[in-house]
């Protein structure tokens, strides 16, 4: 059970993602619908695990992600995006994400991401 | 060579990766019609079925162009409901599309342009970065022609598709930039395979070649796992030829020798050509039949 923190700028994939997560025994602190939005509710709540997609307006993703691990070496966040690119997975475990999720995802393999952030 | 050419290249790249985005939603749902190059944003649009959800995403990083798809509404909240995991024939007719299904359908179009530019990337051999979708309701074609207006002075190609039962459109505002890259990528391939007489010039210029053992496909996760010791299981068996490229194409296909001095050796048992079909793509495709051998 953690306290999640959901970050995508589509409401249905916030949903999607929400609804996932909520049948493993989650809890869904807040959302937020950018980047900017993000680091900002991450302050506010001090979630135990983000989800973070990365193309979004203002400030995407990746961006998002060095701020929050800046502020919080110890962040455990997992990148949920359709960007397949290599470089991008590849960027996002070098800036100290978790894992990386494909959309469209299974509710199993957010689950195990978010279990393996946590472990 | 006319721009024709590489356009259709760009836009089979563009289409096909859309088509699979989509059948991620609904394996049986999705079918993918014609393809065509069109003069002006008016006769791209026009026939569509309306009002439809258009889906706008452009290109970054100073190219201008990008992708528009239209979907009409009931086709709209079909997929939305295929993507909520409920059964797209359970949807009423004539119903108005909610904003978790017009958020469904930007969502469903981000995951269409990220493959598409993921699939263009790889044809163009450079990085191709997608802004967010814009998402409107469109109710008259001039709407639909306004919109385009905002790619500039791109090329248009459309493409149809059937989802999940609605007449769909794909209009891809190719950037001329994509196309001047594409067209000297075909220019080489299509040089190399003309059977005229080399010129000398063209014969002393250097290129590579090595023999491929096999492929394999792993997530970037496992890839990190990688150590002394792990064993990757490749696309091919032990007695099945391999292949030889030429600066990235495919060439021919043969055996690894040993010679006397220990050294590999390649044993060419069919040249298959330079041909633009057999480019080191990233899906390997069939072995071509023999057209000539050659002993080395």
């Amino acid at each position: 059970m953690a306290r999640v923190l959901v970050v995508d700028d589509a409401a249905f994939m916030r949903k999607m993602v929400s609804d996932a997560l909520a049948s493993g025994g989650h809890e869904i602190v807040g959302e937020a619908g950018d980047g900017a939005e993000a680091v900002v509710r991450y302050q506010e709540l001090r979630p135990e695990v983000t989800t973070l997609d990365i193309t979004m307006p203002e400030k995407d993703g990746l961006e998002a992600l060095r701020e929050i691990m800046a502020l919080d070496p110890g962040a455990r966040i997992v990148m949920c995006s359709a960007l397949g690119q290599e470089s991008k997975v590849l960027e996002s475990i070098k800036l100290g994400a978790k894992d990386f999720v494909v959309k469209p995802f299974q509710t199993d393999r957010v689950l195990g991401a978010v279990e393996k952030a946590l472990a | 060579m006319s721009s024709e050419s590489p356009i259709l290249r760009l836009s089979a790249s563009t289409t096909e990766a859309i088509e699979r985005a989509l059948h991620k939603h609904s394996a049986d749902g999705i079918q993918r019609g014609a393809v065509h190059v069109r003069a002006d944003a008016a006769e791209a649009v026009a026939g569509l079925a309306l009002p439809a959800v258009a889906a706008d995403v452009s290109y970054v990083d100073g190219v201008t162009g990008g992708n528009v798809f239209l979907l009409p509404i009931e086709g709209a909240r079909r997929l939305a409901a295929a993507m909520k995991g409920t059964d797209p024939d359970a949807v009423a007719e004539g119903g108005k599309l909610d904003d978790l299904e017009l958020s469904a359908v930007g969502e469903a179009m981000n995951q269409m342009m990220s493959a598409a530019a993921l699939a263009t990337s790889s044809v163009l051999g450079q990085d191709v970065e997608i802004a967010p979708p814009q998402i409107r309701v469109i109710e008259a074609e001039a709407d639909a022609v306004e919109l385009l207006h905002s790619g500039g002075s791109a090329h248009i190609v459309t493409a149809d598709y059937t989802v999940l039962g609605a007449a769909s459109r794909l209009i891809q505002l190719v950037p001329n930039a994509f196309v001047v890259r594409m067209t000297r990528a075909l220019d080489e391939l299509t040089q190399e395979y003309t059977s005229a007489p080399l010129s000398d010039s063209l014969r002393a210029v250097p290129v590579r070649v090595w023999a491929e053992l096999g492929r394999a496909r792993m997530m970037v996760g496992a890839s990190l796992g990688v150590a002394t010791g792990s064993v990757l299981e490749l696309d091919r068996e032990v007695d099945e030829p391999i292949d030889l490229y030429v600066d990235g194409m495919r060439f021919a296909t043969g055996r690894l020798l040993v010679a006397d001095d220990g050294s590999l050796q390649f044993e060419v048992e069919a040249v298959t050509g330079l041909r633009p079909g057999a480019v080191a793509a990233e899906q390997p495709e069939s072995p071509q039949p023999a057209t000539e051998t050659m002993e080395v």
